[in-house]
């Protein structure tokens, strides 16, 4: 019972140091080096993220040259139409037809042509609608380019009541001004500005000044409707801008904006975030995983190093708790010892009485084998006188080696009722002699009616035999050398105090003394046993044992043993 | 031949009286004392050849009874009475000047044999002083006024 006790302890105690192990030794060094992963990893996150924006504003920036390009391509395809033939020329016959084939087969994007006069009316119309003789004079695009001279329009419906943009040209000739305009073809344009490939969910389109869409989206918006993000666009000058954020379908976008200088309008070219940072989310996760690999090996790797610490420090702590059994065994035996050979000196004084008496009757006896000698009263009363005193010292000596089996016996421990007031008398008449001769008074006050308690009897008398021993020897050749022992309750406990007024304990080992092979005695004369095994037995039976000393004055050492044995005793 | 004085010195009482009657027996004449202050004692009033030593006693113990013996009374002879455990008590006695030891329990023989050994050689002492004496006296027959000389020692 006692040991599937010591083995739970033993198992308690493994567990703690290996926690312990693992989060002293490893878990601090583990931690800073997440810390470290993590700064790198913060890091490179970082780099990704601004080189997956700067990525995005430079083909943004190639896409806006491009689309810039296209529509100055388109404008000076008119100009110099315009600069080359005369209003006469193309609004008359079909030279506009011709002109358009013409410039169609160069420029695909034209879907029609117009001639229009200084006022603004439709003089000739070449494409799909019906819009020869119009009055254009009141249209937004007519005044724009009768003031500027060029003019590349927003999307509107116009006439045609169709989405388109147009790009008009002025032509003073003569003094009278006229106009050419051309149609782009939207689709035509739109596919041009969606012509950008970045990643799989890149998209580009247009917005014009006031947020309105001038290029389609793949998403389904649709031109001329506003742009419900318009209001996250900044307003980038010369270069272009590029940003993340979040747009009203909820997704997340990594954004680059652009301003095309023809027309003022926005190429907005964005990417869902998702999608622009995958490499970067690739090489978090990459890291992440190794750092989790990595820990979860340094972690096992802990775990299995502090297992096999603990196992060989509870090895350890078994081989100490074996050597300490040991010591006891060992000091025990010293006892023993010690004890045998005070005893063979407590015998040899009834021997010595008893061989005289033998001698005494033997001489009665001789005298007896004398002729005509007759056994005298006084003969008888010597001889019956020296029996009964050879009786006596008989019993003497058989009370001393019943003194020395109540000690010898019983070495396991076993827990009985004991009376530890009882206890303390029975071990006082073992040494009592021994005092006596040393002249050194022993007092034993117990208190009266103390509670029994359970502990190993046998075990406790060698503690306090040990404890009269070591006072016996303190006050060795001291006058007036005396030894109190007081039994009494304390609270819960029994409390044993031995004092003795001898030589005391020199500080400096006073806090040795308890330690196995200490000894102050000479070579030869003291094991260093004695106390280690007090200490040993009282502390198993569940109590403890105290020490004050002043150097001259004298000793007292304190026992104290619980009445409630739950420790020692768990059954009770 | 004188009778031996002897002193027995021990703190058994039944021991004490027991030998006491076993040496008288033995056409000795012995005293006892139950410990070492009542020994000096009775050495400083009485005549005693032979001191029976005990040397495990309450009070002043063997050796030290033993250390004043010798001092005060160098001519008396001592036998220590030892336990097998106290042998290095019998070794320092011998060192002190005790003439023998015996081991406790000790036959009674022995005992005596031992105390006639002792008491010849305190006797071929006392005869060696007086020759010594009757030898200065003779040298020095003047030296007998002179109070300097202790003739007594």
């Amino acid at each position: 019972m006692d040991s599937l006790q010591n083995n739970g302890e033993q198992s308690a105690k493994f567990k703690r140091i290996r926690r312990m192990i693992i989060t002293r030794v490893l878990i601090a060094p583990f931690l800073i080096v997440m810390l470290v992963c993590g700064v790198l990893v913060y890091f490179f996150a970082d780099a990704l993220g601004r080189k997956a924006q700067g990525e995005l504003s430079r083909i943004t920036d190639g896409h806006r040259a491009l689309v810039d390009e296209f529509l100055a391509e388109q404008v000076s395809a008119l100009e110099f139409t315009a600069t080359t033939r005369s209003f006469t020329e193309l609004s008359e016959g079909d030279a506009l037809g011709a002109l358009f084939m013409d410039l169609k087969s160069k420029f695909p994007a034209f879907e029609d042509i117009g001639v229009f006069d200084e006022k603004g009316r439709h003089a000739a119309y070449v494409g799909e609608y019906d819009l020869e003789g119009k009055d254009y004079s009141n249209t937004d695009w007519f005044k724009a380019v009768s003031r500027r001279g060029v003019y590349v329009s927003d999307v509107f419906k116009g006439y045609r009541n169709v989405p388109h943009f147009v790009i008009a040209v002025q032509r003073i000739e003569g003094g009278r001004p006229w106009y050419l305009r051309a149609t782009i073809d939207t689709a035509y344009f739109s596919n041009l500005v969606k012509a950008v490939r970045v990643g799989s969910t890149g998209q580009a389109f247009i917005v014009n000044g006031k947020g309105v869409f001038q290029t389609g989206l793949s998403s389904g918006e649709r031109l001329e409707e506003p742009d419900p993000d318009w209001r996250l666009y900044r307003k980038a000058d010369a270069g272009v801008e590029s940003f993340t954020a979040q747009a009203s379908d909820g997704n997340t976008y990594l954004y680059a904006v652009g301003r095309l200088q023809q027309t003022g309008w926005l190429l907005v070219v964005r990417q869902k975030a998702t999608d622009a940072y995958a490499p970067l989310a690739r090489a978090v996760a990459v890291a992440v995983i190794v750092i989790a690999l990595g820990g979860g090996v340094v972690v096992l790797t802990a775990y299995v190093l502090a297992s096999g610490l603990a196992g060989q420090l509870a090895v350890v702590e078994v081989e100490k708790r074996e050597m300490s059994n040991k010591l006891l065994a060992a000091g025990k035996l010293a006892e023993v010892g010690e004890m045998s050979a005070g005893m063979a000196h407590e015998i040899n004084n009834p021997l010595q009485v008893m061989m005289a008496e033998c001698y005494l009757i033997n001489d009665v006896l001789n005298d007896l084998e004398i002729p005509d000698k007759n056994l005298t009263p006084a003969d008888l009363s010597t001889i019956r006188d020296s029996m009964a005193q050879i009786s006596m010292q008989i019993s003497r000596c058989s009370l001393i080696t019943q003194g020395l089996l109540k000690f010898a016996r019983k070495t396991d421990p076993a827990l009985h009722e004991v009376d530890l007031g009882d206890m303390v008398e029975d071990v006082v008449s073992m040494v009592d002699k021994r005092a006596h001769i040393d002249g050194v008074s022993i007092a034993v006050s117990a208190e009266k009616g103390l509670p029994r308690i359970m502990s190993d009897e046998s075990q406790l008398q060698q503690v306090f035999l040990n404890l009269l021993n070591n006072a016996l020897y303190a006050v060795h050749n001291r006058h007036g050398a005396e030894i109190r022992i007081e039994v009494q309750q304390e609270h819960n406990e029994i409390v044993v105090s031995v004092a003795d007024n001898g030589c005391g304990i020199e500080p400096e080992n006073l806090s040795k003394i308890f330690l196995p092979f200490f000894t102050t005695k000479p070579v030869g004369q003291g094991t260093g046993l004695g106390l280690s095994t007090c200490y040993g037995i009282v502390e198993r039976l569940g109590g403890r044992i105290e020490v004050q000393s002043e150097p001259g004055a004298g000793t007292v050492f304190t026992v104290r043993m619980p009445l409630s044995q739950a420790h020692a005793h768990p059954g009770a | 031949m004188s009778i031996v004085q002897i002193l027995l010195v021990d703190d058994e009482e039944r021991f004490l009286s027991t030998t006491k009657i076993l040496l008288e027996k033995r056409g000795m004449n012995a005293r006892t004392a139950p410990g070492g202050q009542e020994a000096l004692n009775i050495l400083s009033g009485n005549p005693v050849d032979v001191v029976i030593l005990d040397m495990k006693m309450p009070g002043m113990d063997g050796v030290e009874t033993l250390r004043r013996i010798k001092r005060d009374h160098p001519l008396v002879e001592v036998i220590m009475l030892t336990g097998h455990a106290s042998v290095e008590s019998a070794v320092e006695g011998l060192k002190l000047g005790a003439f023998d030891y015996v081991m406790k329990p000790c036959d009674v023989p022995d005992l005596v044999e031992k105390i006639k050994e002792a008491f010849a050689r305190k006797q071929a002492m006392d005869e060696k002083i007086r020759k010594a004496r009757i030898d200065r006296i003779i040298s020095h027959p003047m030296a007998v006024f002179d109070k300097r000389t202790d003739l007594d020692d």
